[in-house]
Parts: C-alpha cells; structure tokens; sequence
C-alpha cells in the first residue's frame, strides 16, 4: 500500500469562470472533450497508487457529486478507504457557514476524518488543476530531501487569477511566497503539498488556536523559518483553471498534439466517468480538423480548431471555428459559430450567427437556445 | 432467488470462419463497430430487456472474453442476486467432458438454471448484431402458452437455403422444421434466438443426452424433438436489424452497415443503448489535415491522414498521407505514413508500415475480395497485400 493519501479541496467559487459556474463548481467544470477538471487529480492520485482520497466541498456541489459518484471510476469504490466526501458540517458547525476562509479552516472543519486517515503522509491539492503529474515521484521526492513539507512548482507560468508564487533558495528551498503579487517572481506555486499526517494535524490546531486559516499565508510564508518547505519542480504542463479566459486558452491548447500526448500518456490515463456513446459519425461533405472530438457525436458540417464533448450535433452547412462545444449542443443549418464556449444542451438555430473574441471568449449558459 | 425468467449465451465457438481474427480469442470477443464487441449486443438486449441474470457458456480461448466481461459491470450485470456468470466445461465426480454441442453446453449447467428456479430460459448466441427486446418474446410465449419459441425473420427466398428454415400455420405455430432446405418450403429462417419453458426444456435436455446418436445441438437434435413430441413451438417475427456475424465478409458488411442510414442499423437512437468495456483514452483528435468522411471515430483515434467510408476503433491511428478506404480499423491499429488501406478488416494493435498497400478498390477482376490482417501483425513498410489476401502475426500470407 502506497503511503499517501489524498485530499482534495472543491470550495473555492471563482466569480473569474462566470457563466461556467452557474450550476457547478470549478472542480465539475467540463474540459478536454470528456473530462471535467477533477478528473485530472482524481486520476493523478489513482496513478500514483493512492487508494484513499476525501474531497472537501463547499458550495453547489450537486454537480461534482453525480460527476463522481462512490469512486468507482477511479477505482476508489472500495471496503476500506475508498474516495470520500466531506461536506461542510461533516465534523462541527464551527466553520463552513460562508464558505471556508482558506484551507486551513477547511481541514479544520474535517479534522476527525483527518485523525482517521490511515497513512502516514498527506498530499493536499486542488480540484482547479490541469496536469498529468507523477504524484509518487514527488512522494519519493519528499521523503528523500527529509523537507517538512515539499511544495509542487512550476516554471512556465501561464498567466492566472490568484497565483501564488515560490522564490527558491539553495537546495530547492522555499525563502519566500508571493500571493497574487502584481509581478510574478520564482516560480509558480501549483498548490500541491506533501506533509506528513502529524504535521498536517499539528498544522490545523495551531492554526485554528490564533484563528489563521490560510495555507499559503499563514504556513507557507508565515512558518518559513520554523519548517523546513521545499519545492519540487515539475517540467511539464500544467494549468490552474479561474476564469473563462483561462479555460478557453487552455482548451485551445489541448488542440496542440504535444499538449495532448502528454495529459493523455498510456503510462498514466486520465480517467473519466463512462458516457456510454456510440462512436462519432462524421458525414460525407464535412470537413472537421484539428479538433478533439467526443464519442456519440454526428458533424456534419464543418469543425475547425475546437474541443467537441459527447452528444454534440452541428449541422449541414453549420460552421463552428474556435470553439467549445459541452455535452449535447446542437449547431442548427447554416449557423456559424466562433469564440464560443457552448455549456451543455445549448442549442444554436439555424442560420444564427454567434462569435466572441480570442481575447474576450463567449459563454453561452447552460441549456439556452440562441 | 427465483427468476422469472434468465438467459443462456452460448459463447463457446471458435468462429472459425473469421480465420485470423479469432486465432486468439472467441467470435463474440470479436471488436465491432468501432467501440462495441460482438458480446455486447446480446449482453446490452438483456440489461435492456430487464433480464438480469445471464449465464455465459465459454469454451474456446476465454481468457479475452472472460476479462472482458469482468464483473458484468458496463452491462448493469454486478449484481448480488443474479448477474452475469461465466460458465466454463468443469470437472465433476464422474469425469470431465467438453462442451459436446449447443445443447449439451447447457444440460452440463442445468445446476446453475435450477438454482434461479425460472419459468422461462432465453438462448442466445455471441455472434449476432441487433437490438431486440427479449421481454417482449417471452410474453408472446407466455401468451400462447408454449414449450419453445422461436425469433424468426423473413429472408429472400433465394437465400432461404443458407438458413434453419420453419414452417407454420395460420397463427404462427410451428409445423416443420428443416436445417438448410435444398427447396425451402417458407422463407421464416430461424434467428438463433429461443425462449423455452424451463420444465420442458430441462426434460428434453436430459433424454437428448441420453441418446448415444444426437449431436446434442438445439438446432439438428432439440427443436425436431420437441416437434415430433407435438410441443406447442411458436415463430415469433421480428422485423428489425439483425446479421450473423460469422463470416470475414458479414463482419466487414455488418461494420459498414453502421455508416448506412438505410441499413436499419442505428447505434445512435438512445431507446435502447449498447454498452461496453471501454478503454480511458481521450476524445478522438482530427489532426490539420485530416479528410475525415463518412466514417466513424472514437476515443483514442488520432487521425493526420484520410479516412473514408471506414470504422475506425478505439486507439487507432492514421498517419499523415495515409488512406484508409471502406475499411476497419481495430482498436490499436496503426497506419504509417503514405501507407494505403482499402476493403481490409485490420486487427487490433496491427501496424501498417509506412507506404504498404493493402487490399484494394474492386475492380470486378476474378478473385477480388476484402482482404484481412490478423492480429497483432506487424506489417513490414512498401508491403504489399493484393485483395483478397490475408495475413496473420507469423507473416503467412493466404488467399482467403
């Protein structure tokens, strides 16, 4: 049995993804054609043998619940451990009612689950992230620097809401953390930790004693000193998803075969809740190129440069550049369609012309007819 | 527990008539339709149908089956009560014997039918492609009161001959049978699909074993049987999509029959779904220049070259300047650079090296034919494979 266990965290609201959030969480969010973005963790932490994981949830959550359901497609469906879920109010009602403060509340809201877990370290991370990352290389990573706590760094920066930022010294040592600076310096912090189980514990009480609730605030940069913190590098993709313009900017990019062999690699596969769709029929007289496209779809108008999901219908003589299409979105006849991020069940009519900006992408609420 | 009604699968055959394809595994692990195996079908028509217990006789190369089928789960077939179980030949105090014939297969596991006490038994078989609500052919049974019926559809009468071909009266009630007629006496050919009253059935099955010259088949031996006894045998018509698989040639058909709106073959209607074992891979990603047309793709197909009136399988891949024409791709299989592929069956994880030819466009030349490569072949580059050909891992080369 691997020693880490996983904990996720979906309560952050991210007023950046707008249209996006509406009826779901970040974590929920589709992406890539069949994802939604906590799959990438989910399947992170399955891929490095992680057995036992806890998503802590605030918020509309529904959504994220139906998405993954007892676990089973990570194969966290299990007799003991298993995936599970900490609602707000799962341990006390000290903390929750507006949505938690920072991470350190959040887990002292779940802190007898905390106490409970069976391993002896902890990696903590959150549900906004886009990687393929070898979690049990990190792991190793940690207990070889003999660090208190090592924190998962990147250097190619991709412009985010709220980043966080690492400044390393020697030895890959954390001697400063930037949050959301207006000029980014170091090397950007993914918000992914390893700490050991006792030291998390010890973390949370001393934290709530003086009713500090941040992570990267209050330990990372507050306990610079005390705690030996440092980084590990990770060289390849990743992305933190907090507004529409990060999300279709990142979606775009999957559309870059290099970006797409290395999230979907054999060696480490991002699972998905099965859809159940037949494959893609792709008509006589359409053209349909440099797109992902989802199975149980029917194209038979012309598709270029977009991240097409399942269930997805356009039309004769429809055209759809540079876009996003969710789950179930018909593109009527002769509609033509670009900068478009269409959220699930949208139908475009026929003959309707709808575009966005690259710099100003459009999203189209769920469920609405245009 | 008691069922009212299960379902037998009879999964055991070799199919060797898809030579290559099946070197390795049984027909009905056989992939279909770009993201479907063969097994699916009837699995997914029971799930459907509401038949929740389903017992899959296997004989030949199980092991792909077997782990394909797993715990039944894509299927909606875990279940603590009931389920679907694999039911291999077995060893037992008196000997072991293989399966002997279709009929044999399931008087071995009468143990397994008796322990759900049900009043009806569906036969089914791992080599059909169609969609079809069992639920509804049991009670036409259970309306007529009858020992045995039987799902037939109307065939062409010149093709009458190829197929079990029943004889009935005015309301559906069988009067003859007869295993491919030389001068047919009805076009109604026998589908392959039975529902029995259990008491009956089990009756049969035991006087059919007891007799050192049957061939313990339920075609050849059971259902003349149970005609010459005078038991109530009724047709039940059934007008649907439906193709015996069987062949190298109604397999290519029948995958090219899902590209045809007018085929009766619709996997899209979502009334009744086919489900599957599927594999993670991400959606499929049609390159730059990708000419994708008339054709079927699913998750992990990376096409950079052209494709046309062809099925292509999970994980399957075209190279850039690579043509696949009315062709299948099986899931894993790769076409290299500048390679072409026209009328092939092409197996899972086969490579086609850069600029080979396989198969070609009937030219109505003597002699043309699809052409098929086995599985797991790695196919040299500038090969050259004439129609009609096949080839297996070994790099034997044989006319079909």
């Amino acid at each position: 049995m691997n020693g880490l266990h996983g904990i996720i965290f979906s309560y952050e609201k991210e007023p950046g993804l707008r249209e996006l959030i509406e009826h779901r969480m970040p974590a929920s969010i589709p992406f890539g054609g069949r994802y939604r973005i906590i799959d990438f963790m989910l399947s992170n932490m399955q891929n490095a043998g992680i057995t036992d994981v806890g998503i802590v949830l605030h918020g509309n959550y529904q959504s994220l619940l139906d998405h993954v359901g007892n676990g089973k497609t990570w194969d966290m469906s299990r007799k003991y451990g298993g995936l599970r879920i900490l609602p707000p109010f799962a341990d006390n009602r000290k903390y929750g009612g507006d949505g938690f403060r920072g991470k350190m509340e959040a887990l002292a809201g779940v802190r007898s689950y905390l106490e409970q877990i069976r391993q002896d370290y902890v990696v903590l991370a959150d549900s906004d992230l886009i990687i393929n990352i070898d979690l049990d290389e990190v792991y190793d990573a940690h207990i070889a620097s003999g660090a208190d706590i090592t924190c998962v760094c990147t250097a190619n920066y991709k412009k985010t809401e709220d980043a966080t930022f690492c400044v390393l010294g020697e030895d890959n040592k954390v001697a400063k953390t930037l949050i959301n600076p207006k000029k980014p310096e170091g090397y950007h912090c993914l918000e992914i930790y390893i700490l050991s189980k006792e030291l998390l514990l010890r973390l949370v009480d001393e934290c709530e004693a003086e009713d500090k609730f941040s992570f990267r605030r209050d330990v990372l940069n507050a306990m610079g000193d005390k705690l030996d913190i440092r980084a590990y590098v990770f060289g390849g993709l990743a992305a933190q998803i907090r507004t529409v313009k990060e999300y279709y900017d990142r979606s775009m990019d999957m559309l870059q075969p290099r970006v797409y062999r290395e999230l979907s690699t054999a060696a480490r596969p991002i699972r998905a809740k099965e859809d159940d769709e037949t494959p893609t029929y792709i008509a006589p007289d359409s053209t349909c190129v440099n797109s992902l496209i989802a199975d149980g779809c029917e194209i038979a108008g012309d598709v270029e440069n977009c991240v097409v999901f399942p269930g997805v219908k356009v039309a004769k003589g429809a055209t759809v550049k540079n876009s996003v299409l969710f789950k179930g979105v018909t593109v009527e006849e002769n509609a033509v369609v670009s900068y478009v991020i269409a959220d699930k069940g949208v139908t475009i009519r026929r003959g309707g012309k709808l575009a966005g900006h690259e710099s100003y992408p459009m999203a189209i609420s769920k469920g609405s007819t245009i | 527990m008691k069922k009212e009604c299960i379902a037998m699968l009879l999964a055991g055959g070799q199919g060797s008539r898809l030579y290559v394809l099946t070197e390795n595994m049984a027909k009905p692990a056989v992939p279909f339709g770009g993201k479907f195996r063969i097994i699916d079908f009837p699995l997914s028509n029971c799930t459907n149908a509401g038949i929740d217990t389903v017992g899959v006789l296997t004989q030949y190369r199980p092991l792909e089956l077997n782990s394909y089928i797993g715990s039944g789960q894509p299927w909606d077939l875990d279940r603590d009560d009931g389920g679907v179980h694999i039911l291999p030949p077995y060893q037992s105090a008196t000997g072991a014997s293989w399966y002997k014939g279709t009929a044999n297969a399931i008087y071995q596991n009468i143990g397994f039918v008796d322990m759900y006490d049900p009043e009806y038994v569906v036969v089914l078989s791992g080599d059909h492609i169609y969609k079809m609500d069992y639920s509804d052919m049991v009670a036409a049974h259970k309306k007529a009161g009858a020992a045995c019926t039987i799902a037939v559809m109307e065939v062409p009468w010149s093709e009458a001959s190829r197929f079990g071909i029943m004889s009935v009266d005015g309301e559906d009630n069988i009067t003859e049978f007869a295993e491919k007629p030389k001068e047919p006496k009805s076009n109604l050919a026998s589908m392959g699909i039975y529902v029995f009253t259990w008491s009956k059935m089990r009756e049969f099955l035991i006087a059919d074993e007891n007799n050192p010259d049957s061939e313990n088949d339920f075609g050849k031996n059971i259902i003349p049987a149970m005609l010459g006894a005078g038991e109530k045998m009724i047709a039940y018509r059934f007008a649907g999509y439906w193709k015996d698989v069987g062949t190298l040639d109604s397999l290519w058909d029948a995958n090219m029959d899902m590209l045809a709106t007018g085929s009766g073959l619709n996997l899209f209607e979502r009334e009744w779904p086919i489900y599957g074992r599927s594999t993670s891979a991400p959606p499929a990603f049609l390159g730059k220049n990708s000419a994708t047309h008339h054709s079927v793709v699913t998750r992990g197909c990376v096409v950079e070259g052209a494709a046309e009136n062809s099925v292509l399988s999970e994980n399957s891949v075209i190279e850039e300047g690579a043509e696949v024409q009315y062709s299948i791709l099986m899931p894993g299989a790769v076409v290299k650079a500048g390679a072409k592929v026209a009328y092939a069956v092409i197996g899972e994880d086969v490579v086609i090296g850069e600029n080979a030819k396989i198969g070609s466009i009937p030219d109505g030349a003597e002699g043309w034919g699809i052409t098929v490569v086995g599985p797991e072949t790695k196919v040299p580059d500038n090969y050259e494979l004439k129609a009609n050909h096949m080839l297996s891992k070994t790099m034997k080369e044989v006319v079909r």
